[in-house]
């Protein structure tokens, strides 16, 4: 945590915000038991007026949805939250067969009896942890619905044949959604409305900049700052639907230092992390432009990371 | 090098362009292609740089001020040298890889030159060439041709400063042109040698009140002798319908299906934005009383094409029918891969209680169900058929072509819609030929061509008419019939422009496009059937994406429309 926080407290969030964290985490140690499941981020959320926002809905007792298009973080922040307030996490990614007994657990037979085999959420809800719910407009609103009384003031789960529980109060749940994907559905207003609502934001220049920086503190100033430029520019491509989403890919970027850190030549590892994400050989064509218009596909490493 | 040109690659190039010059919301007016017809990546890149630095309308009048003269391409060619001088040097502080890039423009110009054929060489203007060849060769590092005084006069004009704003860039250009050609670009100076396409731009706009449904046929834009299509010709400024055009559209397609409150719902959300000037009509085609002499005369002329329809269909039964089997089964096929499962025993799951006495008694722990093999179509499908003019040599055929899709999917039991679509009048006009509950394709027959297609109206539209118990909490998948040409006389509203601007070619493209985008967005599957010309597959590629599959004959429709459904289906798995 205390990496985290040092971080926060850099980036100027809040006092009063991050006092109340700290207040939090003494009041709602982590268990031991729980400790693996607490999230080790790599990579911190960059971003101050997100995090006072995500901040101030958690410490109100409030579930948040994070919304927003593809690449502006959404994970990276939930799984800082988790870390940042010590909470286990349970991920539950959502597709468009989940259903009831996937989220909240179903029945099986243990050789003896037949017995509860408890589901993400029913954990979560005894744990007092923290439950992402991962692309939550995925699913069908009908599936979602068993969720309702464990979101809003009843704070409770109730197990038909089962025991009713009740959420510990340190639980809370954390929902992403990108309303930009094939496939993705609006979501009622009644689950809605049991969420405060956060719409992330691109992340910007300066920001992409700083969270290179920080996760390759070797990277020349010079290739950093094309290549943040270069996602700038596939974002536009992408805005103007000229391309789809697939190559605007900042975990694809990221990867792609990795591998020219590791000695590939920096065209084939953007190829391999951005330009091939896209399955159509048109816009593969189109995506090499917008690279060959910045980089230079024959950096080695000494390039990239001089010293 | 640089040439007004929009070929297969033009999409390619234009991307470069906006790339460079950081916006997306403008047409390029020029674009640099190779004599492989390949873009040219560095200089697409400097007119988009020119956009991005410089002021390119201003830039644009002036290029246009000696339009029509003969020696126009040469000097373009001259000014685009400069200019590539200009913001090259303003952009290489925060492009460093652009000395790369001019580098290598450079030896693919010595190249090209090698690959060049002879008459290829004496299309080429010697003095342009010599600039050319200087410049490059000074960019890539080889030893420069020899260049005589004036020749060195003119490559030393040619290094437009980086420092140079547009007036500056401007004044150098007419410097340029003057100092060497004792040429000022002015209506009097221009020596022409072609005839200017003014008079084709100025009747570009039409009087849409005159539209009539069958009297624009044979205007002889179309690619082949009976292909005929629609131009926007004519004099004057949009005039919104009045009632006596909603009179017709009712008189000739028929009462409509939806009430006025909920037509007028539909209209404030969808008849925004580009379509800002629109009206909407849907109907089933319940005929109404008129006198409207135009109305009756179309209306007599569908008649008898529904007879031609019937008659097509009689003479082709075999065929059809077959086509009808071997898409069922195709899609049958397919289908089986992505349904619903059905719930089966298991050994954890959901209790079957009425099954539960197998555990003690019989240690039979199977008295759970689960997700198992099995599985039921989830799924309906709407089909909007292309109903305008341009279709006018293929009704029969596109008739057949719904029957057979709508027929197969039947089969399946598949909910299915058929609808028509086209423009009058202002009036988007979508015609429901099969509902989801009637039980037979007849309607098919009443499909006839006529009108313009204002494809994302239309389609955005039907994208909305879901509210029937027969389809609710099925995942709609919507196939398109379509020509991939968006064409309508309602232009786009003007938003404080002085010119209207037409519904057609890349504006209207676009439109479809975002609007397809939207539907999508909501979760609605969009695909489409293309037939249609060549040179319309562009489009369909911007306005569909991957999502679509082109025919030529009808027999190809059970290969394709499958192909299209697999593909929307895995879409479906995927997410």
């Amino acid at each position: 945590m205390s990496d985290l926080y040092t971080f926060l407290e850099a980036e100027g969030v809040d006092k009063a915000l991050l006092a109340g964290v700290k207040t939090f985490r003494e009041k709602y140690p982590t268990e031991a038991e729980n400790a693996p499941r607490v999230p080790d981020p790599e990579y911190y959320y960059y971003g101050k007026k997100t995090w006072e926002l995500a901040l101030a809905a958690i410490l109100a007792g409030k579930n948040l949805l994070l919304a927003g298009p593809k690449a502006t973080g959404k994970n990276v922040l939930c799984e800082n939250l988790g870390a940042l307030f010590g909470r286990p996490v349970w991920n539950v990614s959502f597709h468009i067969n989940t259903d009831a007994a996937y989220l909240v657990g179903t029945d099986t037979y243990d050789g003896h009896k037949v017995s509860f085999r408890p589901g993400p959420i029913w954990l979560c809800a005894a744990k007092g942890g923290f439950g992402v719910l991962d692309e939550i407009n995925m699913a069908k609103n009908e599936a979602l619905a068993v969720l309702h009384a464990a979101l809003d003031f009843r704070r409770s789960l109730d197990v038909p044949g089962y025991e009713k529980i009740d959420l510990r109060p340190e639980t809370r749940f954390i929902a992403t959604m990108n309303y930009g994907y094939a496939g993705t559905r609006d979501l009622n207003e009644a689950l809605t409305s049991r969420f405060a609502v956060l719409d992330m934001p691109v992340i910007t220049e300066d920001n992409l900049q700083k969270l290179i920086a920080r996760r390759y503190p070797g990277i020349s100033p010079k290739i950093r700052d094309q290549l943040v430029r270069l996602y700038g520019e596939l974002e536009r491509k992408a805005e103007s639907a000229e391309i789809s989403d697939a190559a605007l890919d900042l975990r694809g970027l990221l990867d792609a230092i990795a591998l020219m850190e590791q000695g590939l030549r920096s065209g084939d590892a953007l190829d391999m992390c951005i330009v091939n994400k896209s399955f159509d050989a048109y816009e593969r064509g189109l995506i090499r432009d917008v690279i060959a218009a910045r980089v230079p596909a024959d950096l080695t490493r000494a390039d990239v990371f001089p010293t | 090098m640089i040439k007004k040109q929009y070929t297969g690659a033009a999409r390619r190039a234009r991307n470069i362009i906006w790339n460079a010059a950081g916006r997306y919301d403008f047409d390029p007016p020029f674009m640099a292609f190779f004599a492989n017809g390949h873009p040219d990546q560095y200089f697409n890149m400097v007119a988009g740089l020119v956009d991005k630095w410089l002021d390119m309308p201003k830039l644009w009048d002036f290029f246009l001020s000696y339009e029509g003269d003969r020696r126009a391409d040469e000097f373009d060619d001259y000014l685009w040298l400069g200019l590539e001088n200009c913001v090259y040097e303003k952009e290489l502080p925060e492009r460093p890889i652009l000395a790369q890039l001019r580098r290598e423009r450079g030896e693919l110009f010595f190249i090209e030159q090698q690959q060049m054929s002879r008459q290829q060489m004496e299309y080429q203007s010697m003095p342009v060439f010599t600039q050319q060849e200087y410049r490059w060769a000074t960019a890539c590092g080889r030893r420069p041709p020899l260049l005589t005084p004036r020749e060195k006069r003119i490559a030393q004009a040619l290094r437009f400063s980086g420092e140079l704003d547009t007036d500056g860039v401007l004044q150098a250009m007419r410097t340029f042109l003057l100092d060497f050609f004792r040429f000022t670009p002015g209506p009097d100076t221009v020596k022409r040698h072609r005839a200017t396409p003014l008079a084709k731009l100025l009747f570009k706009h039409e009087h849409k009140r005159r539209d009539r449904l069958l009297v624009r046929a044979g205007t002889g834009e179309g690619d082949h002798e009976k292909a005929r299509q629609q131009r926007h010709a004519g004099l004057g400024r949009h005039v919104g319908p009045g009632p006596e055009d909603a009179a017709y559209v009712e008189a000739v397609f028929g009462r409509a299906s939806l009430t006025e409150h909920e037509l007028r719902i539909l209209e404030n959300e969808l008849c925004v934005g580009d379509d800002g000037l629109c009206r909407l009509w849907v109907t089933k085609g319940e005929a109404v009383q008129t006198r409207d002499k135009d109305a009756l005369e179309v209306r007599e002329s569908a008649a008898r094409q529904e007879k031609r329809n019937e008659a097509f269909c009689a003479g082709h039964a075999a065929m059809i029918e077959g086509s009808v089997r071997a898409l069922a089964t195709r899609i049958e096929t397919v289908f089986s891969s992505y349904l619903r499962h059905l719930p089966e025993p298991a050994r954890a799951g959901r209790i079957r209680p009425e099954a539960a006495w197998r555990l003690p008694v019989l240690n039979d722990a199977l008295v759970f169900l689960k997700n198992g093999e099995e599985t039921d179509p989830e799924i309906c499908v709407d089909l909007l058929l292309d109903a305008s003019q341009s279709r006018m040599h293929s009704q029969e055929v596109l008739s057949a072509e719904g029957y057979i899709i709508a027929r197969s999917l039947q089969k399946l039991h598949i909910p299915v819609r058929v609808c028509a679509f086209r423009s009058i009048r202002s009036y988007t006009v979508l015609e429901i030929l099969k509902d989801w509950r009637q039980p037979d394709c007849r309607g098919l027959r009443r499909y006839f061509a006529g009108g313009w297609n204002r494809d994302g109206l239309a389609i955005e539209t039907l994208g909305r008419l879901d509210d029937d118990e027969a389809i609710r909490g099925k995942t709609r998948l919507m196939l398109v019939l379509t020509d991939g040409s968006p064409n309508d006389s309602t232009p786009l509203p003007t938003n404080g422009l002085l010119l209207e601007r037409e519904y057609e070619g890349e504006a209207a493209v676009r439109s479809a496009q975002e609007a397809v985008r939207r539907l999508r967005a909501q979760g609605l599957r969009i695909g489409a059937v293309f037939h249609g010309n060549t040179s319309h597959l562009e489009n369909v590629h911007r306005i569909y994406g991957h999502a679509y599959i082109r025919i030529q004959k009808a027999n190809q429709l059970a290969q394709g429309v499958s192909d299209l459904l697999l593909m929307l289906l895995r879409e479906i798995r995927q997410d």
